[in-house]
């Protein structure tokens, strides 16, 4: 069964190796490109206040040619979907569709150890990829994500660590099901693509937040530190106060100024203090009376490997219950 | 040994409301080349997957060569299958079809294999899409051989091959039958392609068992009754009409009879396998248990 599943799996093995091959390549001559100009510019022997140096730094990195960071960044997000599309869905799916099914379960392999060798193989060489390919990335883009402090943030985050290679696992198992489900290779997928995609949006936008308990800080709002007033033109005159997070290194969830009972901020400037006739001390002076709070709720730096874990460990247990659910659907509902 | 390659008791399927095999009750002997006969439909395709452990019976039992239907490695390996339409996987060559068998089969005989792909012809490099649905069936054959297995189960092996191919398939498994005495079914919508190599019958109609034996005993059992145009209820006692045709005039009988037909009123003449088949299987409004022969 092993050499079988190698035989059927050879050629996409030796495409992903070159197209792994070329970008890791890439990786490497971009990331000794940023090596240069981090030693060029002082970055590692800078002492104190390095703002502007790191400043310096990042906008050498803007202007210089980063398309393959770009790529690389973009393809992090693309290869678990591939996976699951063109190794998942097809895995069963080809089978039942060609009716070779009833070729490879009248062997002497019971259909147990036939899909759990494919599930191995295959997904072993889906988590080496993502692991791989992410890997390089993150090595890669070091020095960068030290400068800019956004490796926690969803857009990066994602496509950094151990991560991939959970959302690997989780779209090839997906594309597996489906595509036994589905028992026709095309819609299969389809379907493991619109259903990964979302899968994939929902866990950033609303699940990965809530994996680790963020930092919940409220502090009296100090006057005094930068901030801004909005206050809506019209009728309801409505005032709203903004205060920058000063977190370059977190991922913000909530910053907001809330009242002494917890609300949010928000109600008509009274013009008497706040507005365009009255002078900026003076609504700073007002609001200062009110006893705002400024609440921030987000995830420091330290935060990146407890949710990499969690989110990781996550994405395998639901591969784990999908790939139970294959190997009791195979041989209870399989014809 | 003469416990039965493959014995059913009651065995059904169901799809929905639909019966695709009722009540079907069989005990097949050892050694026997099996034909297995009915109209495309009738469930031939289900009782031989339910047999390989394809598909799993909504009531009644089945044991195949003793034990459950590909209950495991070792009952898997004893049993040979070539699937209706003989599926291969187009895109790989026959001999990696064959070191497929080996890898997947512990008792493999990779002697067989080559002698079988050398004797039809066939280039080993060849893409197994590539080839026609004759060459096709033979290299699903060859596999299911090489794995030697007790029982060969066929499910329509011949029925989209030219004249010349079903020859040469059917020569081929009967060879290899020959060499290794194994049991082998064989299903078909036509008797004609199985008539000399079976000696054991099965007719399959509207999902269940019409009659089964071994062809010896069905072909001395039938008998074709004519004479002057009469009331088939008054047979002998222990004929039972399976056909009956009339004119004006006459009376055409095809009945079953364990005792041999005594009646100077009617002309009788033995039938041919072929005619004891299409009188089975045009039987169909009449709902009558299954019949078994007497051995």
């Amino acid at each position: 069964m092993i050499w079988f599943t190698w035989r059927q799996f050879r050629t996409q093995t030796w495409i992903t190796i070159g197209a792994l091959a070329t970008i890791g390549v890439l990786l490497v001559i971009f990331a000794w490109n940023i090596e240069d100009m981090y030693t060029a510019l002082n970055v590692a022997a800078c002492q104190g206040d390095c703002t502007a140096v790191i400043d310096n730094f990042l906008s050498q990195f803007q202007a210089s040619n980063h398309t393959i960071y770009d790529l690389a960044q973009m393809m992090v997000y693309a290869v678990p979907a591939l996976i699951g599309v063109f190794w998942g869905a097809p895995l069963i799916a080809r089978e039942l569709e060609a009716g070779t099914h009833r070729l490879v379960w009248n062997q002497s392999v019971t259909r147990t150890r036939w899909l759990a060798t494919k599930l191995v193989i295959v997904g072993g060489a889906a988590a080496v990829s993502a692991g791989l390919l992410s890997w390089a990335v993150t090595t890669s883009s070091n020095r960068i994500d030290d400068a800019t402090g956004d490796r926690i943030t969803p857009l990066f985050y994602g496509a950094r660590g151990i991560v991939p290679i959970g959302y690997a696992i989780f779209a090839f198992t997906l594309g597996v099901t489906l595509g036994m489900l589905i028992r026709r290779t095309v819609p299969a997928m389809a379907a493991t693509l619109a259903i990964y995609s979302f899968a994939a949006y929902s866990m950033q936008e609303w699940v990965r937040e809530h994996l680790v308990s963020a930092s919940h800080v409220i502090n009296p709002l100090d006057i005094s530190s930068p901030h801004t007033v909005t206050i809506s033109v019209g009728e309801a005159n409505e005032m709203t106060v903004g205060v920058p997070d000063n977190l370059p290194d977190a991922w913000v969830l909530s910053n907001q100024t809330i009242t002494d009972t917890g609300q949010v901020f928000s109600m008509p400037a009274d013009s008497q203090y706040c507005g365009l006739a009255a002078s900026a001390q003076a609504c700073d002076e007002w609001l200062g009376s009110l006893g705002l709070r400024h609440e921030l709720i987000y995830h420091p730096a330290n935060h990146f490997w407890p949710l990499q874990w969690a989110e990781t460990g996550m994405l395998l247990a639901i591969a784990a219950l999908l790939a139970a659910f294959c190997f009791w659907w195979t041989r209870r509902h399989l014809t | 040994m003469s416990s039965p390659v493959l014995q059913a008791e009651g065995l059904s399927k169901r799809y929905g409301r639909r019966e695709a095999l009722t009540d079907c009750t069989l005990a097949i002997p050892p050694g026997r080349v099996v034909g297995l006969v009915g109209p495309n439909g009738a469930g031939k395709t289900t009782l031989l997957h339910i047999a390989v452990g394809l598909l799993s019976p909504t009531a009644g039992s089945i044991e195949v060569l003793g034990a459950h239907p590909a209950s495991g490695p070792a009952q898997l390996a004893k049993v040979g299958f070539v699937a209706q339409d003989a599926p291969t996987y187009a895109g790989l060559s026959i001999a990696d079809h064959l070191r497929f068998g080996a890898h997947t089969n512990p008792g493999w005989d990779q002697q067989v294999a080559d002698d079988r792909i050398s004797k039809l012809g066939l280039d080993p490099s060849q893409k197994a899409g590539k080839l026609s649905g004759g060459q096709r069936a033979q290299l699903a054959l060859t596999i299911a051989i090489a794995k030697r297995p007790e029982l060969l189960i066929l499910d329509e092996p011949v029925a989209s091959l030219d004249p010349l191919a079903r020859r040469e398939f059917l020569q081929g498994l009967m060879a290899y039958i020959a060499e290794h005495e194994a049991s082998v079914i064989l299903a078909s919508h036509l008797i004609s392609d199985l008539e000399r190599v079976c000696d054991y019958l099965i007719v399959l109609v509207a999902s269940r068992v019409r009659v089964a034996g071994e062809v010896e005993d069905l072909l001395a059992s039938h008998y074709r009754l004519t004479g002057a145009r009469r009331d088939p209820a008054d047979l002998p006692p222990g004929a039972e009409v399976i056909e009956e045709s009339h004119t004006d005039r006459q009376s055409t009988l095809i009945v079953h009879s364990t005792t041999p037909i005594d009646d100077a009123s009617f002309t009788v003449e033995q039938i041919t396998l072929e005619d004891l088949v299409l009188a089975y299987m045009s039987q169909v409004t009449d709902p009558l248990p299954a019949l078994e022969t007497t051995r």
